[in-house]
């Protein structure tokens, strides 16, 4: 058995959204059975089945906001002091 | 006239049980998607019986309302009804539960192609609405059965054979043409005896299964579909146990 991930499209110009999972033991399976668990009520026409086995993943230790890294962020006050600065000179009142 | 309502009725009783036995695996099927899928489809099965007792209605010159639908889907005796043993048959058994499903949608497939040309046209309309739903279940069946026997000698394959062995000799019932169904054909209703479906069906089913039937095996009743099996009583009062709880109570 394998864990498939089922994306639903509705008619129009609405993109693949994800529905929700089954497992399944083959692929033919798994697309039989996510049109009656998920789409049966014609909330779709058409079905993506992905096994999850096949999904390229980015875990949180790759992918999530790194919220340490001061020497990248700043908070304006030098940029805004030198603008203000620039606006002075070429505006003298 | 009577040819005619027989021949729905035979159709309709089929499809209503069927829906029924179906149905009644919610909950209780090997794994929850196919709760979900089984039952869906035989939903869909009760929806051909309710489309083929509308045409059985206005036959009668009866308003096809849900109470008109239901006192002639539930309200009959049994000898009123033509339905088969093969679907009347009870079973608690899953492999049995699959394979009959799958013969059951086989020979669905070629009835509706039997009056998919109907001078009855009303009847046509509701064959090809009907099949455009047949081909999921066929579907459905095939890729449960694919996985299954895809190991010779495996417990699986024991199982379904098994179940298959019970399950053939009851198609003589399944393919049992009713009362003067020479009528139906010679007015152009049908295109020909269901009794013509026996050596299609079994040849599907050697193909499918790999098994060696022969033309001795199911071979279509005479009967009529007169008289119903010792399984009807018991379904009939699992299917009305609700409604006879209140018979008068407005659904």
């Amino acid at each position: 058995m394998a864990t498939y991930e089922v994306f639903l499209k509705k008619d129009g110009k609405d993109e693949f959204r994800h529905a929700g999972a089954l497992d399944a033991a083959n692929d033919e399976i798994a697309l039989v059975m996510a049109r009656e668990s998920y789409a049966r009520r014609a909330e779709g026409n058409l079905i993506w089945v992905a096994n999850r086995n096949n999904i390229v993943v980015g875990d949180d230790a790759f992918v999530g906001a790194n919220t340490d890294k001061p020497h990248r962020h700043h908070d304006g006050k030098a940029v805004a002091a030198r603008r203000k600065q620039q606006r002075e000179e070429s505006n003298p009142t | 006239m009577t040819a005619l309502r027989n021949y729905l009725l035979t159709f309709a009783d089929d499809e209503h049980l069927m829906g029924q036995q179906h149905v009644e695996w919610i909950g209780v099927a090997p794994f929850l998607e196919e709760d979900l899928a089984f039952s869906s489809i035989g939903q869909d099965e009760l929806g051909h019986a309710v489309m083929l007792y509308e045409l059985v209605l206005g036959l009668d010159d009866i308003e096809p309302t849900d109470t008109a639908i239901d006192a002639l889907a539930y309200r009959r005796s049994g000898d009123e009804y033509r339905s088969s043993a093969f679907v009347e048959y009870g079973t608690t058994d899953w492999a049995e539960a699959l394979v009959r499903h799958w013969i059951y949608d086989m020979v669905e497939q070629l009835r509706w192609n039997l009056v998919t040309a109907s001078s009855f046209t009303a009847l046509a309309v509701v064959a090809s609405r009907a099949e455009r739903e047949e081909t999921f279940h066929r579907r459905h069946a095939d890729a449960l059965l694919d996985k299954l026997l895809a190991t010779p000698g495996s417990d699986a394959c024991a199982r379904l054979l098994e179940a298959l062995d019970a399950l053939v000799p009851m198609l003589s019932t399944l393919l049992e043409p009713p009362a003067e169904e020479s009528q139906i054909l010679s007015e152009g209703v049908a295109s020909a005896s269901l009794a013509s479906l026996h050596l299609p069906a079994i040849t599907a089913i050697n193909e499918r299964f790999g098994t060696n039937y022969g033309t001795s095996d199911g071979v279509p009743g005479t009967a009529h579909r007169q008289t119903r099996s010792a399984a009807f009583d018991p379904l009939m009062t699992r299917m009305c146990e609700v409604l006879d709880l209140d018979p008068e109570a407005s659904w």
